[in-house]
């Protein structure tokens, strides 16, 4: 175990490792941080002095250099839009990302487990089509447009939440159910089908064969056959969030995270930041994967040690 | 291990009564009989065989005894009756599965639990079947495998499935059956996928603790060797209907089906001398196009005219035996 262990965390970093190359690439072959950063009608002369400044006119191999060693020790750079270090800025709004997309994935852990549960019960009968209405629904919607519907209701309307900014839990709920309800949906028709397709094997006939009535085999002999599943399915969907749903979110809920700042380094032409933003979401969605296989070797013992 | 136990049905207390049990399957040709109007009778301490090929409706028959039908299937009439009561109802059905009557599956490697290690799936029965609780549940599992003969029962607690060898893996699924001490035991397919040698253990060992426990056995099986060494009456099916019910020893002096005639004929037998074995001839019926009359009709030598229309009832020949054939007279019919 321990040395699966340490192959697998080898393996991340390699991972992590070669994405980061990959952003360095499209940042500094395809264009560079001082052309991005000027106006288009900067003269060349302006052009170079930047490029000088943020050492940039050396050779790429040098430049290549100092961003891994830098990266070893967590130097990414300096934000020229906010005269600090790039890994600073980011590693403050790290934590209101990670809290946003731990809301998400209760929500949608908390959904859709029930739900599919509930759906491969009813099998067929109403529940089973009303949680197929609600997955449909919320899989067709986009994030965004679910975030302003929230907003409008439980914000606007009820008043019962806050509008938008992170102070304390309550604002929390909103951004969390926005980004959470279409993962619930897609996790709770992969778990109503895995379910209803375990129900169908001998073990589980075994098991209501010995008197176990049918919500205890699903919740007891079933859900367990399908977990692995389901884990895996929910860093999916976390990979998805990281990489996609928070950019969205945090914007819409004005949400202090590494997302909304990614987006503010884009507009504000700061291509060190969006870099260091890149590398930080790929590290946690390297970091999902590993945790995904750990809790998948927790749950199946057949799991290869490869 | 002979054929005939001391107690051959008859005369003993009936448990299971199953009277015109039809289970329906829904087909793009309509519907399918997996089981049609199936009768039968367990006593207690009896062990009955019912025989019959892939496709026959045994293993449908089986788990429609407890009530039970994979979707889409469904029962379609008949009843079952369990020491007087309807085991079609859920809330009777509920209590005598697994505690009255419980089922020993086919294939134990997917018939446990994956996920679960033997001494969890012993003690979720003990727990929340029989009501025991604390020490006398890891007590009484290290009992259960030492019943069904395994060693180093401690150990093997903790055992998943897949760690186990296959003869341990019905060894292992018998005493999941007798955790909740059941009156009857129904076997579907017990030894198929078995070595020979395992086969032979595990049927010993179910013959000897039915002996011990005084449980009766259904034994559900397409191999008459089985039957031949397991048990007191048989039942022949074929196409979802019982065709002959006999006593073990006539059924092989002398079966009268010819259905049963041609099973008998396709077994090799070491006893005798029968020069070449032949099989039946034609394809097991495609269901889907179920003939109006009887099911074997078209395979068979000895069909006539008649045969066609309306299957045949299954009518008592003889002293407890009991033929479906229009070309074998009823008792005190002719």
């Amino acid at each position: 175990m321990l040395r699966w262990l340490a192959r697998r965390i080898i393996a991340a970093a390699l991972v992590v490792f070669v994405v980061t190359s990959l952003v360095f690439v499209v940042t500094h072959v395809f264009t560079d941080p001082a052309t991005v950063s000027l106006p288009l009608e900067a003269s060349e002369e302006h052009r170079a002095q930047r490029r000088a400044a943020l050492g940039i006119d050396r050779p790429l191999g040098v430049q290549y250099w100092d961003f891994v060693s830098g990266l070893v020790v967590g130097d990414l750079g300096e934000s020229f839009w906010q005269n600090q270090p790039a890994s600073k800025l980011v590693l403050e709004r790290l934590p209101a990302t990670l809290k946003l997309v731990a809301g998400a994935t209760a929500v949608t852990v908390l959904l859709a487990a029930p739900m599919g549960m509930l759906a491969a019960w009813w099998e067929r009968r109403f529940p089973d089509h009303a949680v197929l209405g609600f997955s449909m629904a919320s899989i067709s919607a986009p994030p965004f447009w679910i975030g302003y519907l929230l907003i409008i209701v439980f914000a606007v309307q009820l008043g019962w939440v806050p509008t938008f900014g992170s102070r304390g839990f309550a604002s929390l709920i909103l951004p969390s159910f926005a980004i959470g309800l279409a993962s619930a949906g897609r996790l709770a028709q992969m778990t109503r089908r895995g379910i209803v397709e375990e129900l169908r094997k001998p073990y589980a006939v075994t098991a209501l064969s010995r008197g176990f009535s049918r919500s205890y085999t699903i919740v007891h002999h079933t859900f367990r056959n399908v977990a692995s599943g389901f884990v895996t399915m929910t860093g999916w969907e976390l990979t998805r969030m990281f990489t996609g749903y928070t950019v969205v979110i945090e914007v819409v809920f004005a949400w202090p995270g590494v997302g909304r700042l990614a987006v503010q380094a884009i507009e504000g032409r700061d291509l060190i930041l969006v870099q260091a933003a890149v590398v930080v979401l790929a590290t946690l969605v390297v970091v999902t994967n590993l945790l995904v296989d750990i809790a998948r070797r927790m749950i199946d013992p057949r799991v290869e040690l490869a | 291990m002979s054929g005939a136990s001391p107690n051959t049905g008859g005369s003993t207390e009936r448990l299971l009564e199953v009277k015109d049990l039809t289970v329906g399957f829904p087909t793009r040709d309509g519907i399918v009989r997996g089981v049609d109007r199936l009768t039968l009778n367990v006593g207690s301490h009896e062990r009955l065989g019912v025989v019959g090929e892939s496709g026959s409706g045994k293993s449908v028959m089986g788990l429609a005894i407890l009530g039970m039908v994979l979707p889409p299937g469904r029962i379609m009439g008949g009843s079952v009756r369990w020491r007087g009561e309807d085991v079609l109802d859920p809330a009777v059905a509920g209590r005598v599965r697994g505690r009255e009557i419980a089922m020993i599956f086919q294939d134990p490697m997917v018939s446990l639990n994956p996920l679960k290690t033997v001494g969890s799936q012993l003690r979720e029965l003990l727990k929340r079947r029989v009501g025991l609780q604390g020490p006398a549940i890891r007590r009484r599992s290290l009992e259960l495998l030492d019943m069904v003969g395994i060693a180093n029962a401690g150990e093997r607690l903790r055992a998943y499935a897949y760690e186990l060898s296959g003869g341990m893996r019905q060894r292992v699924m018998i005493a999941t059956a007798l955790a909740c001490e059941p009156t009857l035991v129904i076997a579907d397919e017990p030894t198929t996928g078995l070595d020979v040698t395992i086969q032979d253990q595990i049927l010993a060992l179910l013959h000897d603790l039915s002996t011990e426990l005084g449980m009766s056995v259904l034994m559900i099986t397409h191999d008459l060797g089985v039957v031949a060494q397991f048990c007191d009456r048989v039942q022949v099916m074929y196409a979802g209907r019982i065709v002959e019910r006999a006593p073990i020893n006539e059924m092989f002096a002398d079966p009268q089906h010819p259905y049963s005639l041609g099973l008998l004929h396709s077994v090799p037998r070491v006893d005798r001398d029968d020069g070449e074995l032949t099989g039946i001839p034609g394809e097991p019926l495609d269901r889907a196009r179920f003939p109006p009359g009887c099911a074997f009709e078209p395979r068979c030598s000895e069909a006539r005219g008649g045969c066609r229309d309306a299957p045949p009832p299954l009518l008592k020949t003889a002293d407890r035996r009991w033929v479906a054939c229009y070309n074998r007279p009823a008792e005190g019919s002719a």
